[in-house]
């Protein structure tokens, strides 16, 4: 097994300098990915999940702790060198989709080529939104789309730079849950094909759907094993509160 | 990003807002438009002056009375410019000619119709030195001028408006009631000019002064020279002849002016590029409010697109690529505007020309400097946001709603 991801101590503490209002919400977490895992963090609202996703997408930096990526500590980068890594190891999900409304589908997945200076975008844009099973809406506008197809559009996108980790933010979060099983296979599939695939969610279906789980709580790693063991050992609140 | 990519990205954005972007560009429309139009009005009247100029004459000095200046009051114009100093400066070597002019306003009739003209008396050499030609007819002789004979030629507008089509030779019309044969008409010289030939009628000087107007001096001496190359020379011997004639003792103020065309070129160009910046610093000042209106648009337009600089910036986008969209979006909307301004430009400029009677040229640099200065405001106002836009926090930015 290759180490995809390792993150060490990590902390993020908000406000450091203004202790009334200063919020640690990463406090010394641990763990490692390997290549080919597929891995869900769960915990309850404000337990660090997004901060977390956040820093491991190299969107924020770590206050305290070692970010490793593909064997490069993250936190020495500069602003630039974080857009390179966004843009060829990092491929993000969002619930939202977050896609752009005025470019077409194929358009939305060329966007982090273009931005790799890649020699023929569009060629591997219609590929990736062929692999997501949307060749036939290449040229759609996402206001033309369902929600379960604006996020396979998403995917595409993140996938389109054969990024070494998937990163997903409640990726059916807004979707009925036939769609949402629909995309939650899809990304299955990707992952039977070696795409590494780290989910934040709260739906606990999504999180039994991979290997391994992560539950955080206030911060830290309150649980860290396979899918199976964590959920079981899982607080009834947090079940309640995703169902 | 490939730099193709980011205009076609921002012409992307500007046309999904087509209302918007266009009232943006209005403020760059309005100020390039009348700049460019100001260019061209203070360029036409340099060029019309200069060719008015040009048209007085090759080779020509001008001498024209001073102020008079009696214990310390300057007032009025003196009177002591004669026929007869003119005489003394024909006499001057590189001189050919000189034409004394006197010239008045006054009722010209003929028949029922008449019409206000100025009367010029002057010297049978006028028309060579003040190239003026004579479409039919003769000119005047040195027996007029002696005999103070009432004989008159028109200017081409004079003959029209007064003999409508038909020659006007040997006919007579009344000055001031004083009744003059036409012995010739003036070619035209088609110069709208104030003190065109065209409205002027020429009888000889003698006849004016005494008859006329009742006057001994003259408003002004035209002398030709054999060259340019000795203008200064001859000048000075010209204001020592005078100085001496008028008896002003060294050391006090001479009477009278002499001036070169190249001198009355470069005054007269000296005015109206004053104007021209007058008037175009003026209209400048709309390009910085068209500029302010740039900044701000683009200002509410990184506002509202926060959420999709997230989404760039997490895509890969770097800082530079989101200031460098921004930027290019500013500059093509001003370049755009500038552009259009261009051609309302040169269109405010036509249409002036020809409703107004003003001529009007649009310089040749008008264009490179109408798109190079609205250019030059996109960079100017788009930094501004763009740095806004280019410094936002990737995960901020993608949380806004």
């Amino acid at each position: 097994m290759t180490e995809v991801l390792a993150v060490e101590q990590l902390e993020k503490v908000y406000h450091p300098d203004r202790p009334e209002i200063s919020v640690r919400a990463v406090d010394g977490i641990s763990f490692t990915v390997e290549r080919g895992e597929s891995i869900a963090i769960i915990g309850p609202s404000g337990c660090g999940k997004s901060t977390l996703l956040h820093i491991l997408g190299c969107l924020d930096r770590p206050s305290r702790g070692v970010y490793r990526l593909g064997g490069r500590d993250v936190a020495q980068l500069d602003d630039d060198e974080l857009a390179a890594v966004r843009n060829r190891h990092i491929g993000f999900v969002f619930q939202s989709f977050n896609l752009l409304p005025r470019l077409t589908a194929v358009e939305n997945v060329e966007l982090p080529l273009l931005y790799a200076g890649a020699e023929r975008p569009r060629d591997d844009a219609l590929a990736a939104v062929a692999r997501v099973g949307l060749g036939d809406r290449a040229s759609h506008l996402p206001a033309e789309l369902s929600g379960g197809q604006r996020q396979r559009v998403a995917i595409a996108r993140a996938i389109v730079t054969e990024p070494s980790i998937l990163l997903c933010d409640e990726p059916t979060g807004a979707l009925d849950s036939k769609t949402g099983r629909e995309v939650l296979d899809l990304l299955r599939a990707l992952n039977a094909e070696g795409t590494t695939l780290v989910v934040v969610t709260h739906d606990l279906g999504v999180a039994a759907a991979m290997d391994r789980s992560i539950r955080l709580r206030d911060g830290r790693v309150e649980a860290d094993g396979p899918s199976g063991d964590v959920l079981r050992a899982s607080s009834p609140l947090l079940v309640e509160g995703a169902s | 990003m490939l730099i193709r990519e980011t205009i076609r990205t921002a012409l992307r954005s500007l046309a999904s807002n087509r209302l918007r972007t266009a009232l943006t560009t209005l403020g760059m429309v309005i100020g390039v438009a009348a700049v460019v139009a100001v260019l061209a009005i203070g360029e036409g009247a340099r060029a019309s002056v200069e060719s008015r100029i040009r048209a007085l004459g090759a080779n020509l000095l001008l001498v024209r009375p001073g102020t008079a200046q009696r214990g310390g009051i300057r007032g009025g114009s003196v009177e002591t410019l004669t026929a007869a100093d003119g005489e003394a400066i024909a006499e001057l070597s590189g001189v050919v000619a000189v034409a004394p002019e006197s010239s008045g306003a006054a009722q010209v009739k003929h028949r029922s119709a008449n019409a206000n003209k100025s009367i010029v008396g002057t010297s049978p050499s006028y028309f060579e030195v003040r190239s003026v030609g004579i479409a039919s007819g003769v000119g005047l002789t040195e027996l007029d001028l002696r005999t103070r004979r009432r004989v008159a030629l028109l200017g081409a507008n004079v003959a029209n408006e007064l003999f409508a089509g038909q020659s006007p030779l040997g006919e007579r019309v009344q000055i001031q009631g004083v009744s003059f044969q036409v012995v010739g008409v003036l070619a035209p010289k088609g110069d709208a000019g104030y003190a065109s030939p065209d409205d002027q009628v020429i009888v000889p000087l003698t006849t004016h002064q005494g008859v006329l107007f009742g006057r001994d001096y003259v408003g002004s001496l035209a002398v030709q020279l054999e060259s340019e190359d000795r203008s200064d020379e001859v000048q000075s011997h010209i204001e020592n002849v005078l100085r001496l004639r008028h008896g002003i003792r060294p050391g006090a103020e001479d009477d009278f002016h002499v001036r070169s065309q190249t001198e009355m070129l470069e005054t007269m160009g000296e005015v109206t590029g004053t104007f021209t910046a007058l008037l175009g610093s003026v209209a400048a000042v709309s390009l910085l409010v068209g500029g302010i209106g740039i900044m701000n648009i683009m200002l509410v337009s990184v506002q509202e697109r926060t959420r999709e600089i997230g989404v760039r910036m997490a895509v890969g986008a770097r800082r530079r690529d989101v200031l460098l969209q921004f930027l290019v979006e500013s500059i093509i909307v001003s370049l755009f505007g500038g552009a259009v301004g261009l051609v309302s430009g040169y269109a405010a400029a036509e249409l002036v020309a020809r409703f107004g009677g003003w001529d009007t040229i649009v310089p040749v640099h008008a264009s490179a400097l109408a798109l190079g200065t609205s250019a030059l405001v996109g960079l100017v106002f788009g930094v501004g946001p763009a740095r806004r836009a280019a410094r936002l926090d990737p995960v901020e930015a993608l949380r806004h709603e």
